[in-house]
């Protein structure tokens, strides 16, 4: 007999049903909101936020402008390679939350320097063509997942409790990195998405990409709201 | 230029002399050569407005009847002075100046126009092949916030633009994100120490 030894049939057969039920359980758990465990008001909580530059850098920025940055430590801001302009923005926005800031805080408390910049190639450039994005797609999804999987695993700053999205494309990697975490049954982030204020009748690409991937899909026009378990609207948030 | 626009800023009670064209960061040549037309001009004068700046970003524009001042900069003198120029790092500065602001139909410059309170015409680009931005404009102007108009139409919708019917456009509200998020994250009071002003 040359066929395969059985024993080696019947291993391959439950580790791929091993793998098919694990990714079945991870990608169909219950997104619906459900809060993490009770935090005091104390308690600190990791963030991070993809900036997209242009209008989703702004709107994403407008955003977390919004939040207590004494709550919300440590920040981790992600930004595509050479988005300068971006890191700046982020740079200002953190400099006048600094300056806000209750001076009565001790030092150790201010929300200055808590914050961290971390840098992923581009999924797809304006303008590349289509043969090469797989390529650089890749490299997107490596960086993605080395910040997202490996890194925490190898003593690298942990992984943010919550990761805030608004678009384009490179967000998508950050999505697939959690669930590689999820997949392994690592720790990962809470996914939320706000597609753009500009949507009005119609989901961006990546909102429609990312709709059935995140555990809090929020638009800011009532009309975008398809389906109210998965869907919501809390009107304009920036 | 700055020092002759700021000679003519608005007398108090009046409805103000200036007026600032806004394309964005790439093309909107059917625009800015609208505004440069007789019928947009006549009725700019008309409604009593004598300066007009136009941020043109990459459109290309008949500039015969234009003196050029400096590279990317042009000008003309008259009863409506005209200052042409393609980009700076910030137009909010113009926007402040602006007693009426005619833009391209951008989510950013209409949020940042809406809440200096600066009535404001918006004109989608037809040439966009994802022409969202004709619906967010469309949505404002159902709510009154904006007018929208067509570059065809924009002669009529200066005309008929009164400006006391425009409904203000609510400030940015940070608290219902943060009370969002506070309650995503397993936060039970929504305004900790720190959020409090």
């Amino acid at each position: 007999m040359t066929g395969t030894p059985g024993w080696l049939v019947a291993v391959a057969a439950l580790t791929v049903g091993a793998i098919l039920v694990r990714l079945y359980t991870v990608v169909t758990a219950p997104r619906t909101a459900k809060p993490s465990g009770r935090r005091e008001a104390i308690e600190r909580c990791s963030f991070a936020v993809f900036l997209g530059s242009g209008g989703h850098t702004s709107e994403a920025l407008s955003l977390v402008s919004a939040l207590d940055f004494n709550r919300y430590v440590p920040r981790t801001y992600i930004i595509s390679e050479g988005d300068t302009l971006s890191m700046q923005k982020a740079v200002d926005l953190e400099s006048a939350k600094a300056a806000e800031a209750p001076s009565t805080m001790p030092s150790s408390m201010r929300s200055d320097s808590r914050y961290t910049f971390v840098v992923i190639p581009r999924a797809r450039r304006v303008h590349q063509t289509l043969l090469t994005t797989p390529f650089t797609a890749a490299l997107s999804l490596i960086a993605a997942v080395w910040h997202i999987t490996v890194g925490p695993l190898i003593a690298g700053p942990p992984v943010p409790e919550v990761l805030l999205l608004n678009g384009p494309g490179t967000c998508f990697v950050l999505c697939i990195a959690t669930y590689l975490n999820r997949f392994l049954g690592l720790r990962s982030p809470k996914l939320i998405y706000i597609e753009s204020f500009a949507r009005v009748r119609h989901l961006s690409l990546s909102g429609k990409l990312l709709r059935p991937l995140v555990d809090r899909f929020i638009v800011q026009w009532p009309e975008l709201v398809k389906d109210k378990r998965r869907d919501e609207c809390h009107g304009w948030l920036v | 230029m700055s020092e002759s626009s700021s000679s003519s800023s608005p007398t108090p009670g009046s409805t103000g002399t200036h007026v600032f064209v806004t394309v964005g960061s790439t093309r909107f040549d059917a625009l800015v050569q609208t505004v440069l037309s007789e019928p947009v001009l006549d009725v700019l004068r008309k409604r009593g407005y004598r300066t007009l700046d136009i941020q043109c970003g990459n459109s290309d524009f008949d500039t015969s009847h234009l003196r050029r001042d400096a590279d990317d900069h042009w000008q003309r003198a008259g009863d409506l002075e005209t200052s042409i120029w393609r980009f700076k790092p910030s137009l909010k500065e113009d926007y402040e100046r602006a007693d009426l602001i005619i833009s391209h139909a951008g989510s950013g410059t209409i949020i940042d126009v809406l809440r200096l309170r600066k009535p404001l015409i918006v004109i989608p680009n037809p040439t966009l092949l994802d022409n969202h931005q004709a619906e967010l404009s469309d949505a404002l102007a159902g709510l009154g916030h904006l007018r929208s108009s067509t570059v065809g139409d924009l002669p009529e919708a200066i005309e008929g633009l009164d400006k006391s019917t425009l409904v203000p456009f609510p400030q940015f509200d940070g608290s219902r994100f943060r009370e969002l998020l506070d309650e995503e994250m397993g936060y039970q009071d929504h305004t900790s120490p720190g959020a409090r002003r």
